[in-house]
């Protein structure tokens, strides 16, 4: 069950219907129920320890890949374990499989799976199409978002909302009730309100096309969210916004998994784990201070060869 | 034209035909270079506007004379012609053409189509105006709308009677000129700006069965001319009855004559029905600093075809062309486009875009942009894009350029394409369904043209008009 599902996250009525353990870290329900934006404020303190041990998220085992057209390697045995809550980090040379890796989680056709498993959420992740697993809570912000002419942005967004609601067998929304229910979104990744009405990433600047994958991720919600350099070509307001809502969105059971080439987004948001990859291959993993030495020091110092 | 080449279509034709059309004609020695075929039409067409209209309009005799002087020398186009080398015409060649008569369009009350509209109007009816249909007012004054046999002002009568058309359009343009009962004038006067859209609908109402051979035949002719600073916005809309699965011919002729820095915003909606032959030239001459856009959607006939000119007369001109046709069914979509540059610092931009969905359906472009030598400094761009929905759905698409000015700015592509597949897999990696992504991407594709109509309304109908279109069709697969 997505955890961050907006239908109860920003509306008061929809609370009561969740158990208990919820009310954990929503500290307080009137100051919950304010504003949408209090949560963005909100610290997200990796509280992974919350009582109980934290439940299997997703298990990578030895996966390989291959481009599907050139059946060129990329990925050659990856081993990845999350749980949730947790955000992860995979950093690494171009060229060294990161975006491959994210990729192939949400079953990009590009790439060809040559072994290995991906289980998530006790599923074997491979044997599903790649809108069942966005609707069983995976979503990946993409590098370049391809432009959609002709489709606004709250059609596009109306139509993922209301598949994910069929999945959780609730009414869809027409478009005036999903209005409301977008519009207050917007503030999270400080766009106007006309950003609705444009077409899908058409004309979008960098900085645009990187705020709006962040608002399908807050209007969809997401178990596991994959950020393939969300702050790549973003300017230093751009990422603090962007990193604000994603921090907005974190909660002590959803995970994020983020790819970067640097460390400024770390400031933003707190790794639990920073994994190095290379040749195809997670090869080192540690805490922050990885990421660290390898500001100072370059990919050689902490090469796995 | 050589005898021997025009011998080719005579096997088509009963020889009984050759010997009354001879008769008929008042210049015998060319009548032997005819296709008696082609005469045999014109004279049908002649008799019918002759027992309508005994004394006609100098305008008309004279539009009427140097169109059946055309004809004596125009055979029937065969796919051997160029410009009809991927579009079949036989389905009207082997009709028997019956012009309707005027008698039975007038007692129409009210129209077998459902939607209103609230622009004004003039509604025209297999080729005749109907004035109880039509609703006109609210024109600043000098603006006339109407046929050319009502207007009462010499001085449009005389500028009107300048653009008796010396255009060379083809077979079917001088069949016009010979079969039009009478010209629809849309008068602008200098630097008059009409504000509210005027909409010409026209209805094919008497048709006839799907697998009878007689095909009535209605020839609608209008001139529109904006004098110098003049605006107009004009829709035109070619439908059919309710039932649309008759039989009928639609031939129409739109000249446009936009004078110094006046601008046209033409819309074109053609929903006629799928046995329905529709044959429409649009002709237009935009002098200096003028500006025209034509947005069309076009989705009925059996045979479709719609062929535009564009003449520069002026520098600075600004055109743009914006088209979308669908072939939902077993029937032939074509746009014949031809825009010639003559002056320095023309603008054109041009968009074309099909869907072929259906096995037997069939679209054509052929997009010629001229840019002579003195047209310098042009910038001119040209853009289709085809989309094939169904096996051996098939599209034939010419882009051509040619240039011939060295200070200019011209682009052209083409892509027959099925859909985006990045673009379909980034609505499945939002949860949406590939179905889902695959009707999204189609009406987005459609959606490039419609959302150009510059009138809200009729954006809004053409997009309801696809959606009842593409729905069905895309749920069945």
């Amino acid at each position: 069950m997505a955890l961050f599902n907006p239908t109860f996250s920003f509306k008061p009525c929809n609370l009561f219907s969740n158990g208990p353990q919820r009310c954990r870290y929503v500290q307080s329900v009137r100051n919950f129920t304010l504003r949408a934006t209090v949560s963005v404020e909100a610290p997200s303190s990796s509280t992974t320890d919350t009582g109980g041990a934290p439940k299997l998220l997703l298990e990578v085992k030895d996966l390989s890949a291959v481009i599907t057209e050139s059946k060129q390697s990329i990925l050659k045995g990856v081993n990845l374990t999350m749980f949730e809550g947790e955000v992860h980090v995979v950093m690494g040379k171009n060229g060294s499989g990161k975006s491959t890796f994210a990729k192939v989680l949400v079953g990009h056709p590009d790439y060809e799976i040559t072994g290995g498993s991906i289980i998530y959420k006790g599923q074997d992740l491979l044997e599903m199409a790649p809108e069942e697993r966005a609707l069983a809570g995976l979503f990946m912000s993409f590098q370049s978002p391809v432009e959609i002419p002709g489709v606004s942005n709250i059609d596009f967004l109306n139509m993922a909302y209301n598949a994910r609601r069929r999945k959780l067998g609730l009414p869809e929304l027409g478009p005036i009730e999903f209005y409301g229910y977008v519009a207050p979104k917007l503030e999270l990744v400080n766009m106007k309100i006309d950003f609705l009405n444009r077409n899908v990433n058409e004309g979008f600047s960098g900085g645009e096309k990187k705020r709006n994958e962040i608002l399908q991720l807050a209007v969809l919600g997401a178990d596991l969210s994959i950020l393939d350099e969300i702050d790549s070509g973003l300017d230093v307001d751009a990422l603090r916004d962007v990193a604000k809502a994603v921090n907005g969105l974190q909660t002590p059971k959803n995970s994020v998994l983020m790819i970067t080439h640097y460390l400024r987004l770390l400031e933003f948001i707190k790794p639990t784990y920073i994994h190095i990859m290379e040749n195809g291959r997670i090869v080192k993993t540690g805490d922050i201070s990885i990421a660290e030495i390898l500001e100072r020091e370059g990919y050689k110092s902490i090469s796995g060869t | 034209m050589s005898i021997s080449t025009l011998n080719s279509y005579l096997p088509h034709v009963r020889l009984p035909s050759r010997r009354r059309t001879t008769t008929t004609t008042s210049n015998r020695v060319l009548a032997t270079l005819s296709d008696p075929h082609v005469l045999r039409l014109a004279e049908t067409l002649e008799d019918s506007i002759s027992a309508a209209s005994p004394l006609p309009l100098p305008y008309l005799q004279k539009l009427r004379d140097t169109s059946s002087q055309t004809l004596l020398s125009t055979p029937w186009p065969s796919r051997k012609d160029e410009p009809f080398r991927f579009t079949d015409t036989s389905f009207i060649k082997n009709a028997d053409i019956q012009p309707v008569p005027f008698s039975s369009t007038q007692s129409l009350s009210s129209l077998p189509v459902s939607e209103d509209t609230l622009l004004p109007n003039l509604t025209v009816v297999d080729g005749y105006v109907v004035d109880s249909l039509s609703q006109l007012s609210e024109f600043p004054d000098g603006v006339f709308v109407g046929l050319l046999s009502n207007l009462n002002s010499e001085s449009i009568m005389k500028r009107v009677s300048e653009y008796v058309s010396d255009f060379q359009g083809d077979l079917f343009w001088s069949l016009n000129g010979v079969g039009a009962p009478d010209v629809i004038v849309v008068y602008v006067p200098e630097g008059c700006k009409v504000e509210k859209p005027l909409c010409l609908r026209f209805v094919s109402v008497n048709g006839s069965d799907k697998d009878s051979k007689s095909l009535p035949i209605s020839n609608p002719r209008i001139l529109v001319l904006v004098e110098k600073g003049g605006e107009i916005s004009i829709v035109e809309e070619y439908s059919g009855g309710d039932e649309n699965d008759k039989s009928y011919w639609t031939n129409s002729v739109l000249e446009v004559v936009i004078g110094d820095g006046a601008k046209v915003r033409h819309s074109y909606i053609q929903t006629q029905s799928l046995n329905a032959a529709h044959v429409k030239w649009t002709s237009v001459r935009q002098d200096s600093k003028s500006a025209y856009e034509l947005t069309e959607v076009s989705t009925g006939g059996k045979l479709s075809r719609h062929n535009v000119h564009v003449q520069q007369v002026g520098p600075d001109t600004s055109t743009e062309l914006s088209t979308f046709h669908l072939s939902i069914g077993d029937q032939l979509q074509d746009l014949h486009s031809k825009l010639v540059l003559d002056h320095p610092r023309g603008f054109s931009r041009q968009i074309h875009k099909c869907i072929v969905a259906h096995s037997l359906g069939q679209a054509v472009f052929d997009g010629n942009v001229q840019v002579n030598r003195d047209a310098q400094q042009t910038d001119a761009g040209q853009l289709t894009r085809s989309l094939l929905l169904e096996p051996r759905a098939t599209v034939n698409i010419k882009p051509n350029l040619q240039i011939i000015a060295d200070d200019v700015k011209c682009s052209h592509g083409a892509a027959i394409s099925d859909l985006e597949q990045n673009q379909l897999f980034y609505f499945q990696a939002r949860g949406i369904d590939i179905a889902a992504a695959r009707r999204a991407l189609i009406f987005s594709f459609a959606a490039e043209v419609i959302e150009r109509f510059p009138e809200k309304s009729v954006q809004k109908k053409a997009e309801g008009l696809i959606t009842k279109l593409l729905i069905p069709k895309l749920l069945s697969r």
